[in-house]
C-alpha cells in the first residue's frame, strides 16, 4: 500500500510530461500562424511545468524512501533477535550472518524506495501517455502500443534469468563478507605463522570470482535494458516517419487521419515519454533483483516459535537428565543420566570433549536434545523456561562496547548503579576499578582490549551475582585464574550460591571440592 | 593527504590493465549521447520540414528529400541502443575487475597492520565490501564525461545553426549546470553520505560483538534490549539515507528544470532561423541537457565515494607503517632472548630453554607472550633478541622465530585441515596427523565426520574448549619454529588428557630441540619446564 502511495508523484510526473509536449506543440503552431502572444504564453507554460515536474521528482524520491524505511524497520525487528540468539555451533560464519542482517536489509532499500513505486507507475503512466496521444493521432498511439508487446516479452525472458543469477551472486557476496570477517578475527595467528600470502591468495581468488559473477548478473540486466532502449528508440523513429509522411501526404496506404504540424510534434515529443517510466523501472531492475534475493535470505531468520515471556523460576529447581544425548552438528554426545538436586551445588566433571558445554547449551535450548528427557522439577520444557531466568558464566565472556557498568548490567537491565557496583566489587573487580581510575564508567570495547583473562571472568561472575537467579549454570568459571584468584572466586560462588541450584562444569579439583554433589560423566 | 594519494594510486594501478576496455566504454558513451540528441532533433526537423512542404504544394513535396532523414532516424535509433549497451557493459567490466584487485590488495594492507589485535572485523569488512563498492560507482561513471562533451557539443552546434542568442543560452546552461552541481552537491550530500557510511560500519561492528555472545544473550534474554539498541542505531542510518535521497532528487530536479528552460530559451532566442531548424535546435537542446545526466550523477555520487575513500584512507595507510622497515638484516636465530622483568632487570633465555611464566591474573603473562610472538608490538618494549631490541626489528622477522598457541585458540572457519595448514606451506596429511597425535587430538579427529575435512563451524564453535586448544597447539607444532609459545596449553582438559599431552609435548621438544615459553596456572604443567619466571615478585627464579 505504501508503495502505491509512493507512486502517485510518478503519475504526476507523467502528467507534467504531457503538458510539456502540449505547450511545445502550441508554441510551434503559434509561430506557424504568427500569433506572438500565444507563443510567449506557451513558452512561459513550458518553464512553469518544468519547474513543477522537478518538484514532483523530489517528492517521488522522498516518498519512496519513507516507504523503504517502513519496510526495513519490519525486517530488522525480525532479524536482529534471531541473529543475537543463534546457537554458536549452528552458525556457519558469523560475518555472513551479520552481513545478512545488516547488508541484506539495506539491499531492500532500492526495492521499496524505487522499484515498487515505479512498477505501479510503469503500468499506469504509459496508458496515460497513450490516452493523451489519441486525440492528436490515434495511429501514433497504436504505434506506441504495437512496440509494447515484443518489449514485454523480452523483459520477461531476461527477468527470470537475471533473478536466478542475482540470487547466486548475493550468496557469493555474503560468503565473501563472511570470509573476510573470519580471517580478520584470526589475524594474530595468520601473521604469526606468516600465512598472509596464502590467505591473501585465497581471498583474491574469492573476490575475483564474485566480480565475474556480478558481471554475469549485470550483463543480463543490461540486456533487458537494451531491449527496452531499442523499442523506445524504434517507437520514436516510427512515429517520426509516420507523421512526416502523413504531413507530406506520401503514405503508401490511404491516410487514416490528417495531421497538423502541432499534432505531429505533440505525439513526437510524447513518444519517448511513453517508455520513460519503463526505462526508469529497468534502471531500478537491479534493485528488484537485489531486493528479492535479499528477501529470500532474510526469510531464513523467520523462526516458528514466538518467544513468550516465561514466568520466573520461583524457587531453586531440580534438574534431572534421563538418558539425554545431544546432537551437535552431526556428532552426538551422551547419553547422560544424573540429577541436579534443588538448592545444592552440583559439579560435573568429564573428559575433554565429552560434551559438558553442550549439556549447558541444551538447557538454554541452544543445542538439540536427540534422545532422552531433560526434566525441570519433573516437567519437560526447560529449554523454553530457562532463558532469561538463570545466572550464566560460560567459556567465552561476551563483552560489548560500552562501560564496565553497562556490561555487567546486561544480565539485569533494571538494576541500579549501586547494585551493579556491589556485584562488581563482590566479584573481585575492586582492584581493577581502583587501578584504572574511571570507576564503573571504565570503557570496554568488543574485544575487551586491556582486560586480562581473569578480569573477563570476573565480569561474567559479576553478571551472575547481579542476576540473583535461583538457578546458576557455570561452565569453567575459574579457568585462566591463578590458584589464589580461583580460590577467591570459588569462595564467592560458594557463599553467594548457597540455597540456589548450581550446575557447575569444571576440571578444577579445588572448585569441584566445594560442591555438595559431584557427577562424573 | 599522502594516504589519499596512496589509495588513488592503488586504484590507478588496478584499473591500468583494464584501460582498453574502459576506452571502449567511453567511445560507446559518446556515440550514445550524440545519437540520442540527434534522434529527437532530426525527427523534429523532418516533421516541420514535411509540414511546411505539405502545406506549400505538390512541387514542394516532391522537392523535399525525405529518404535521407527517415533512414538516418532509423539508423540513430539502432545506434543509440547498441552503444548504450556497450557503454554499460564495458565500464562495469573494467570497474568490477579492478575493484576485485583493490579488495585483495587492501586486505594485504590490513594484514600488514602493526597491531593486528586492534583490527575490528566488522568495521574492516564494511570497508572492504561497502566502501569499495562505492568506488565502483566512480569507475563506472568514467564514460560520463565523453558522453556529456559529445552530447553537449551536438546541442551547441544545432543551437548555433538556429542563432547566436540560442547558442549563447545553451553554452551558459551546459557549463553552468555542472558548475552549479559541483558547488551545491558537497553541501547537500557530503554530510549524509559520511553519516551513512559511519552508521553502517558502527552497526555491523556492534552486531558482530553482540552475536559472538549468543549463549549469554539467551541466558539473560538480552536480545530484545540489544535489538532495540541496534534498531535505534539503524534509525540513524535511515535518516542519513533520507537526507541523501532528498539531496540527490533535488539535483535531479534541477536537471529537469534546466531541460525545460533550455528548450524555451533556444526557441525564444532564435527568431531569425527557419522553423525546421528552430524545432531541431529546441528538441536537441533537451537531449543535450539530458546527456549531462551521467556527469551530474557522478558529481553527486562523489559524496558517497569521498566518504568511502576517507574510510579507506586508514587502511591504505596502515601498510605504510610497515613498509619503511628495513628488511635487509641478517636472519635472526633466536639463540638468546632477553625479557624485561621490571625495574630494569632482564630474564635471559637461550635456545632450547623451557620456561614457565607464572603470576597472578592481570600480571601481564599473556601480554608478554603475545609481545614475543610479534602480535602485540605495543607491549614489546625492552625485549631483546640476539642482542637487538625488537623495536628495531621488522615484525615479520620476529614472527618467524615463534609459533604461538594463543589463549583463545583463534581458529578460522573451515576444516581441521584448513586450520592446520595455516602453520606453514607444503604440509602433507601425514605431517598433520603426526602433529595431532602429539597434541592428543588424533583419535578425536579420526572419530569426526570427514576426519581432517570436518567442518569446524564459526571460529571452531563445533569443538569443545579443550579440543580447540589442542588443535591450536598442533598448529603451533607444525610451524616448526625455534620457539614454541603456549598460553595455558592444558586449559579445559581433564587431568588424564593433560598428563598425556604433557608427555607428548616433552618428547616433541626433546626431539625437535625447540625452546618453550608457556603461561600457566596449573602445577602439573610446570613439570614440563626447567625454569620459571614469576611476574609477581618480578624476580627470576631458577
Amino acid at each position: 500500500m505504501a508503495s502505491k502511495k509512493a507512486s502517485l508523484p510518478w503519475l504526476l510526473d507523467t502528467i507534467c510530461a504531457i503538458l510539456i509536449a502540449a505547450s511545445l506543440s502550441v508554441a510551434v503552431s503559434a509561430v506557424m500562424e504568427g500569433r506572438n502572444l500565444v507563443f510567449s504564453v506557451a513558452l512561459a507554460g513550458l518553464c512553469a511545468v518544468s519547474a513543477l515536474r522537478s518538484l514532483t521528482q523530489v517528492k517521488a524520491a522522498t516518498d519512496g524512501q519513507r516507504a523503504a524505511d517502513q519496510a526495513k524497520a519490519g525486517w530488522r525487528a525480525l532479524c536482529y533477535p534471531a541473529l543475537l540468539s543463534a546457537a554458536p555451533g549452528n552458525r556457519r560464519m558469523l560475518g555472513e550472518e551479520v552481513a545478512d542482517a545488516v547488508d541484506r536489509v539495506e539491499d531492500l532499500d532500492g526495492y521499496h524506495a524505487r522499484f515498487l513505486p515505479l512498477r505501479f507507475a510503469a503500468v499506469v503512466s504509459p496508458l496515460l501517455i497513450a490516452a493523451a496521444a489519441v486525440p492528436a493521432s490515434w495511429v501514433a498511439a497504436m504505434i506506441l502500443f504495437a512496440t509494447l508487446a515484443p518489449f514485454g516479452l523480452g523483459m520477461a525472458l531476461a527477468g527470470t534469468a537475471a533473478a536466478r543469477a542475482a540470487r547466486r551472486q548475493l550468496e557469493a557476496l555474503g560468503h565473501l563478507s563472511g570470509l573476510f570477517v573470519d580471517r580478520l578475527r584470526a589475524l594474530p595467528v595468520i601473521v604469526g605463522f606468516g600465512a598472509e600470502e596464502r590467505v591473501g591468495r585465497h581471498l583474491a581468488q574469492a573476490t575475483r570470482e564474485v566480480a565475474d559473477r556480478t558481471l554475469g548478473v549485470l550483463r543480463i540486466a543490461f540486456l533487458s535494458g537494451a531491449i527496452m532502449e531499442f523499442f523506445a528508440a524504434l517507437s520514436v523513429a516510427l512515429v517520426a516517419v509516420y507523421c512526416g509522411f502523413n504531413l507530406l501526404g506520401l503514405l503508401p496506404f490511404p491516410a487514416p487521419e490528417k495531421l497538423t504540424l502541432g499534432q505531429a510534434l505533440y505525439v513526437l515529443v510524447l513518444a519517448p515519454e511513453f517508455y520513460l517510466p519503463m526505462r526508469r523501472l529497468a534502471a531500478a531492475y537491479h534493485d528488484k533483483q537485489t531486493g528479492e534475493a535479499a528477501t529470500e535470505r532474510l526469510e531464513a531468520f523467520r523462526r516458528d516459535g514466538v518467544d513468550k515471556e516465561m514466568p520466573e523460576l520461583g524457587r531453586p529447581p531440580e534438574l534431572r537428565f534421563e538418558g539425554v544425548s545431544i546432537d551437535h552438528d552431526g556428532a552426538s554426545v551422551g547419553p547422560f543420566s544424573f540429577i541436579v538436586p534443588a538448592g545444592r551445588m552440583t559439579a560435573i566433571s568429564a573428559p575433554s570433549g565429552a560434551g559438558k558445554s553442550s549439556l549447558l547449551h541444551a538447557l538454554l535450548g541452544m543445542a538439540r536434545v536427540g534422545e532422552g528427557r531433560l526434566l525441570l522439577d519433573g516437567k519437560e520444557g526447560a529449554a523454553c523456561l530457562l532463558p532469561g531466568h538463570v545466572g550464566w558464566a560460560g567459556q567465552v565472556v561476551a563483552l560489548l562496547p560500552g562501560t564496565l557498568a553497562d556490561n555487567i548490567r546486561l544480565a539485569c537491565p533494571q538494576a541500579d548503579e549501586a547494585a551493579v557496583e556491589r556485584a562488581a566489587r563482590k566479584a573481585g573487580l575492586g582492584p581493577m576499578i581502583e587501578a584504572r581510575g574511571q570507576g564503573m564508567a571504565l570503557p570496554i570495547d568488543h574485544r575487551g582490549s586491556g582486560l586480562s583473562g581473569g578480569e573477563r571472568r570476573r565480569i561474567a561472575i559479576a553478571r551472575v551475582l547481579l542476576k540473583d537467579a535461583p538457578l546458576w549454570l557455570l561452565d569453567e568459571p575459574t579457568a585462566d585464574l591463578d590458584a589464589a584468584s580461583a580460590a577467591d572466586i570459588g569462595a564467592i560462588l560458594y557463599e553467594a550460591g548457597r540455597g540456589r541450584t548450581v550446575l557447575l562444569a569444571t576440571h578444577s579439583e579445588a572448585l569441584a571440592a566445594l560442591a555438595d554433589h559431584r557427577v562424573m560423566l | 593527504m599522502t594516504r589519499r594519494r596512496e589509495i588513488e594510486l592503488l586504484l590507478a594501478e588496478a584499473i591500468a590493465p583494464e584501460r582498453r576496455v574502459m576506452r571502449a566504454g567511453m567511445i560507446c558513451a559518446a556515440v550514445a549521447a550524440v545519437s540520442a540528441s540527434l534522434l529527437l532533433g532530426l525527427s523534429g526537423w523532418f516533421l516541420t520540414g514535411a509540414a511546411i512542404a505539405g502545406a506549400t504544394g505538390v512541387l514542394a513535396v516532391q522537392a523535399f528529400n525525405y529518404l535521407v532523414p527517415s533512414a538516418a532516424i532509423r539508423l540513430l535509433a539502432i545506434g543509440r541502443t547498441v552503444s548504450r549497451y556497450g557503454e554499460r557493459y564495458y565500464s562495469h567490466r573494467a570497474a568490477l575487475i579492478a575493484l576485485a584487485t583493490v579488495r585483495a590488495r587492501l586486505f594485504g594492507h590490513i594484514v600488514a597492520a602493526r597491531d593486528v589485535r586492534a583490527v575490528s572485523a566488522g568495521d574492516a569488512v564494511t570497508r572492504l565490501v561497502q566502501d569499495i563498492g562505492a568506488l565502483e560507482d566512480r569507475l563506472v561513471r568514467k564514460p560520463a564525461l565523453p558522453a556529456a562533451l559529445a552530447g553537449g557539443l551536438v546541442g551547441l552546434v544545432l543551437a548555433a545553426l538556429a542563432g547566436p542568442g540560442a547558442a549563447l543560452a545553451m553554452l551558459i546552461l551546459l557549463l553552468g549546470l555542472p558548475m552549479l552541481v559541483v558547488r551545491i552537491a558537497p553541501r547537500l550530500l557530503d554530510g549524509p553520505a559520511r553519516d551513512l557510511a559511519e552508521a553502517l560500519g558502527r552497526l555491523k561492528a556492534d552486531m558482530t560483538g553482540y552475536a559472538q555472545a549468543s549463549p549469554e544473550v539467551v541466558a539473560y534474554r538480552m536480545a530484545p534490549a540489544l535489538s532495540h539498541m541496534l534498531a535505534t542505531e539503524a534509525g540513524r542510518l535511515d535518516a542519513a539515507r533520507m537526507r541523501l535521497a532528498r539531496g540527490e532528487a533535488m539535483i535531479g530536479g534541477a536537471m529537469t528544470l534546466a531541460g525545460g528552460l533550455a528548450m524555451a530559451a533556444v526557441f525564444l532566442l532564435s527568431p531569425l532561423a527557419s522553423l525546421p531548424v528552430r524545432v531541431m535546435a529546441v528538441l536537441a537542446a533537451a537531449g543535450a541537457i539530458e546527456s549531462l545526466g551521467g556527469l551530474v550523477r557522478g558529481i553527486m555520487r562523489d559524496a558517497v565515494v569521498k566518504a568511502g575513500l576517507a574510510r579507506l584512507d586508514g587502511l591504505a595507510g596502515e601498510g605504510e607503517a610497515v613498509a619503511p622497515e628495513k628488511r635487509c638484516r641478517a636472519a635472526l636465530t633466536g639463540r638468546r632472548l632477553d625479557l624485561p622483568v621490571g625495574k630494569g632487570r632482564q630474564f635471559s633465555l637461550s635456545a632450547g630453554d623451557r620456561v614457565a611464566i607464572v603470576g597472578r591474573s592481570g600480571s601481564g603473562k599473556t601480554q608478554l607472550l603475545e609481545a614475543l610472538a610479534g602480535v602485540r608490538p605495543d607491549a614489546a618494549d625492552g625485549i631483546v633478541i640476539d642482542g637487538q631490541n625488537v623495536r628495531d626489528l621488522p615484525l615479520t622477522q620476529i614472527r618467524e622465530l615463534f609459533a604461538l598457541s594463543p589463549q583463545d585458540a583463534l581458529l578460522i572457519s573451515g576444516t581441521v585441515r584448513d586450520n592446520l595448514r595455516l602453520a606453514r606451506p607444503g604440509l602433507r596429511d601425514e605431517d598433520l596427523w603426526r602433529a595431532l597425535e602429539t597434541a592428543c587430538l588424533a583419535d578425536e579427529v579420526r572419530a569426526m565426520v570427514g576426519g581432517l575435512d570436518y567442518w569446524l563451524g564459526d571460529g571452531g564453535a563445533r569443538l569443545s574448549g579443550g579440543q580447540r586448544k589442542r588443535l591450536s597447539i598442533a598448529r603451533a607444532l607444525l610451524a616448526d619454529r625455534s620457539w614454541l609459545l603456549l598460553d595455558e596449553p592444558s586449559e579445559g582438559l581433564d587431568p588424564a588428557t593433560e598428563a598425556r599431552l604433557l608427555g607428548a609435548l616433552k618428547s616433541w621438544l626433546d626431539e625437535s630441540g625447540a625452546g618453550l615459553v608457556l603461561v600457566t596456572h596449573r602445577p602439573a604443567v610446570l613439570a614440563l619446564c626447567t625454569r620459571r619466571l614469576d611476574l609477581d615478585d618480578e624476580r627470576p627464579a631458577g
